[in-house]
């Protein structure tokens, strides 16, 4: 299947690594913390590289010692990693270095200490990539073991299911391997209609290939096996689940993805940082601030550039109203599906959302693909009418969130559809690595606004709202709280919007004045190597994780200073909250599924990337 | 002047054609299938502000074999592609096709391995609406040209369908001349 001339190395050539010998492209870490300095004393030669990397802690170990450092990482009283977070890998095979091909990259959490570690495993090169599956310490690390090996071709040994999740089961190849093109096709740029180049345009050519169903394991035939989406109306979106029923319980449910794969992560690796924005839009596309926000940060942490106050202001207000809309779309279509009666709350609240899509549109034109934060701060200054707006609809706000809550909290068809149905324990949410709301649900007192603070959230007072029953009722609770909540950082931003510029003087990031071109040749020159070439980033690695509407948002970068990311991973919060459907609805009813998928809250966007 | 003198009031005459191609454009009920982002811009075409029942078009309806229009709202994918050929077969005729936004009409900023580039490689479609996503009203206005089309429909279109298709002139010289022969028996 991997179809690259063989790369004999010597493992044992890797040690070297630590302070000689290394070219500059290889992102490794320097000094040391604590909790480093823990796993380099209990783990020794196998740790090879340990410290500190922008500002993150970064440990390099061997593929052998892996599972005993994740389980040491995770029982050690010192350390307590009990949560993993992310699994990605890197191909590292266009690299001018000489050392493993593929390296796997875990994102470790402690909620305890608020404390986060990356671990990164150098595989063997001989024989096909292969990494320790580390399903048996994390449960959170199956769905994205089972990514990695789809997409880049990495094997885990011990995996309990290791089958493909995203692309179709006869897909050939891993897309993203280095040696796999993008794919696509050419773009015709000719003018005249006998040109060969519009041949295909508009034929037909496919027919439905129809292949027998192939039965997920672990399910018994005996059963009565039922087939919802991808195209079903409840689904929030195109998710399909092949749901296994003794009567009306719910056996077993297999969630199959990757009905909206879109190659998010390959075309990252084909654009510009500057141009990666605006597809980050359509990932999660009922939070288009949110992924656009934690995109920025994460670029403008490797550039080492310090964003201007007022347009930290402004990403907050923006990504806060973002939250709201998410929320209000998320209630609309939960309500819908849950209850008959629901079509007059999806009324209200796309009413409500409109007014969150003008302020939108207000800012920077777009209403749902908004483009709006760019590396370096804002793309525009918010319209002087845009404050009166914004303070007609937080009044508003304050009384519809009531107004649906008087519709929904203690009335007793939501009651009896939503309390105790899909419950999860403190320790399953945090073993199966969730996020967002599904954690807060479910008890664990967590917000990476308030726990890692970004873009200024520290400068905010704002309450995490927490409930422990950890059933759909206690998320819908968290949400409907968490949307007062961002009412009133909105407001605290509003009333301390600070004058300045929106964004980095820098021109080597961003563009000059409009004003500035006609008269300044420096200004011009500026202008056009950031169109045509973009910026570079140093070489380094990061991970960066904004609290979005749906969950951790984190996005992991691997730059070898070119202006193209080498590798860049989305880990999208619906694609690993995703994971708990099964574990939610076993032993539940079939009518239970749905309430299910709408208390997770999912974006296909987002799960297939 | 002819047959409405002699009727009474409230009678009008028309075309069989002209009654059903109305009836149908007034009530084109879409298929409730969304794919990405352009799906949230078609709720939000349904919802109150926009209000697509303006146009007949509020009844979004969740089985193929109900539904006259399928509105492919989003990027399609080399997985999904199979299903939505397989849902635009199953709808029953007369059935039109909207691809709404760029990446249905034609890939959009998604050249690579997982999109298919145009859903019309798949199915036929009637409107293109562009945009990334197209705004409500773009949607409301592709609507209006698909009802244009379907006024002048002709039954004749229908009772084709299941016809033959037309035979194929060979296009190079040795075969054409072939066909010129006299056919002896």
């Amino acid at each position: 299947m991997l179809n690259v001339s063989p790369r004999v190395r010597e493992y044992e050539t890797l040690p070297g690594l630590k302070p000689l010998g290394i070219p500059a492209v290889a992102p490794l870490p320097t000094g040391e913390s604590e909790d480093t300095n823990r796993l380099v004393e209990r783990f020794g030669d196998a740790i090879l590289a340990a410290g500190l990397h922008h500002g993150q802690q970064v440990v390099y170990v061997k593929p052998e010692q892996l599972i005993a450092l994740a389980e040491f990482a995770k029982s050690d009283p010192a350390l307590r990693y009990e949560a993993i977070v992310d699994v990605s890998a890197v191909d590292r095979s266009e690299l001018p270095i000489s050392d493993a091909r593929f390296h796997t990259v875990y994102q470790l959490r402690s909620y305890a200490r608020k404390q986060h570690l990356m671990v990164v495993c150098p595989l063997d090169d001989r024989g096909e990539p292969e990494a320790p599956s580390l399903a048996s310490v994390y449960q959170g690390a199956i769905w994205p073991e089972r990514e990695v090996w789809d997409l880049m071709g990495v094997r885990f040994a011990g995996h309990p299911d290791h089958r493909r999740i995203l692309m179709p089961e006869h897909w050939p190849n891993h897309p993203l391997q280095k040696q796999v093109p993008v794919g696509g096709e050419e773009v015709p740029f000719t003018l005249t209609w006998s040109d060969p180049e519009f041949e295909s345009f508009g034929k037909q050519i496919m027919a439905a290939e129809s292949k027998p169903p192939v039965l997920p394991p672990g399910m018994n035939i005996e059963n009565m096996i039922i087939n919802m989406g991808p195209h079903h109306p409840s689904t929030h979106g195109v998710l399909r689940l092949v749901v296994e029923l003794d009567g009306e319980t719910v056996v077993n449910v297999d969630p199959d993805l990757g009905y909206l794969h879109s190659g998010f992560e390959k075309t990252g690796e084909n654009k510009r940082y500057k141009d990666f924005v605006y597809y980050t839009d359509r990932m999660d596309y009922l939070s288009a601030m949110s992924n656009n926000l934690g995109y920025c940060i994460a670029v403008e942490k490797l550039l080492g550039v310090e964003i201007p106050q007022r347009a930290q202001v402004l990403r907050v207000i923006m990504a806060e109203l973002q939250r709201l809309a998410s929320h209000l779309f998320w209630l609309s279509t939960h309500v819908l599906d849950v209850s008959g009666t629901g079509m007059s709350l999806l009324m209200y609240a796309t009413r409500e959302r409109e007014r969150i899509l003008d302020l939108f549109e207000m800012a920077c034109g777009a209403r749902l693909t908004v483009g709006y934060m760019r590396v370096g701060g804002v793309s525009r200054d918010i319209p002087p009418a845009f404050a009166g707006h914004l303070e007609d609809f937080l009044k508003a706000m304050a009384i519809r969130i009531d107004e649906y809550e008087a519709m929904l909290t203690s009335g007793p068809l939501w009651e009896e559809r939503l309390q105790g149905i899909g419950v999860l324990t403190r320790d399953e949410v945090i073993n199966m690595g969730l996020t967002g709301p599904m954690l807060r649900g479910s008890g664990v007192d967590w917000d990476l606004r308030r726990d890692a603070p970004y873009s200024g959230y520290e400068n905010y007072d704002f309450k995490v709202p927490v409930f422990t029953e950890g059933d759909c009722y206690a998320r819908y609770l968290v949400r409907m709280e968490e949307m007062r909540q961002s009412l009133r950082i909105i407001r605290q931003a509003m009333d301390n919007l600070p004058d300045g510029p929106f964004r980095v003087e820098d021109r080597k990031i961003t563009p000059p004045p409009r004003a500035e071109l006609d008269i300044s040749m420096e200004a011009l020159i500026h202008h056009f190597k950031l169109m045509t070439e973009g910026f570079h980033v140093p070489p380094g690695m990061l991970y960066h994780g904004i609290e979005s509407s749906k969950g951790e948002l984190g996005f992991f970068i691997y730059s070898d200073g070119s202006a193209r990311p080498y590798r860049l991973h989305v880990r999208g919060p619906s694609f690993n909250n995703l994971y708990a459907i099964s574990k939610m609805s076993k032993g539940a009813m079939l009518s239970d599924i749905v309430t299910n998928i709408g208390s997770i809250d999912i974006v296909l966007g987002e799960v297939d990337r | 002047m002819g047959l409405e003198e002699k009727l009474p009031e409230g009678i009008i005459t028309t075309q069989l054609e002209t009654l059903v191609n109305w009836s149908r454009e007034n009530s084109t009920w879409p298929l409730l299938f969304g794919l990405a982002c352009c799906a949230i811009e078609m709720i939000a075409t349904g919802s109150a502000r926009h209000d697509i029942s303006r146009y007949g078009s509020e009844l979004f309806r969740a089985s193929p074999r109900q539904a006259d229009l399928m509105i492919v709202s989003g990027r399609v994918s080399n997985k999904m592609a199979p299903v939505i050929k397989r849902l635009y077969d199953q709808m029953s005729e007369p059935k039109w096709v909207i691809a709404m936004g760029i990446c249905a009409s034609a890939g959009g900023p998604f050249n690579n391995y997982a999109i298919i580039q145009g859903v019309d490689k798949i199915i036929p479609v009637d409107v293109y609406v562009p945009g990334c996503p197209p705004r409500p009203e773009a949607l409301l206005y592709a609507l209006d040209k698909l009802r244009e089309k379907q006024a002048k429909d002709s039954f004749r279109t229908y009772a084709n369908l299941n016809a033959p298709p037309a035979p194929t002139v060979p296009d190079d010289i040795e075969s054409l001349a072939a066909l010129r022969q006299p056919q002896l028996a």
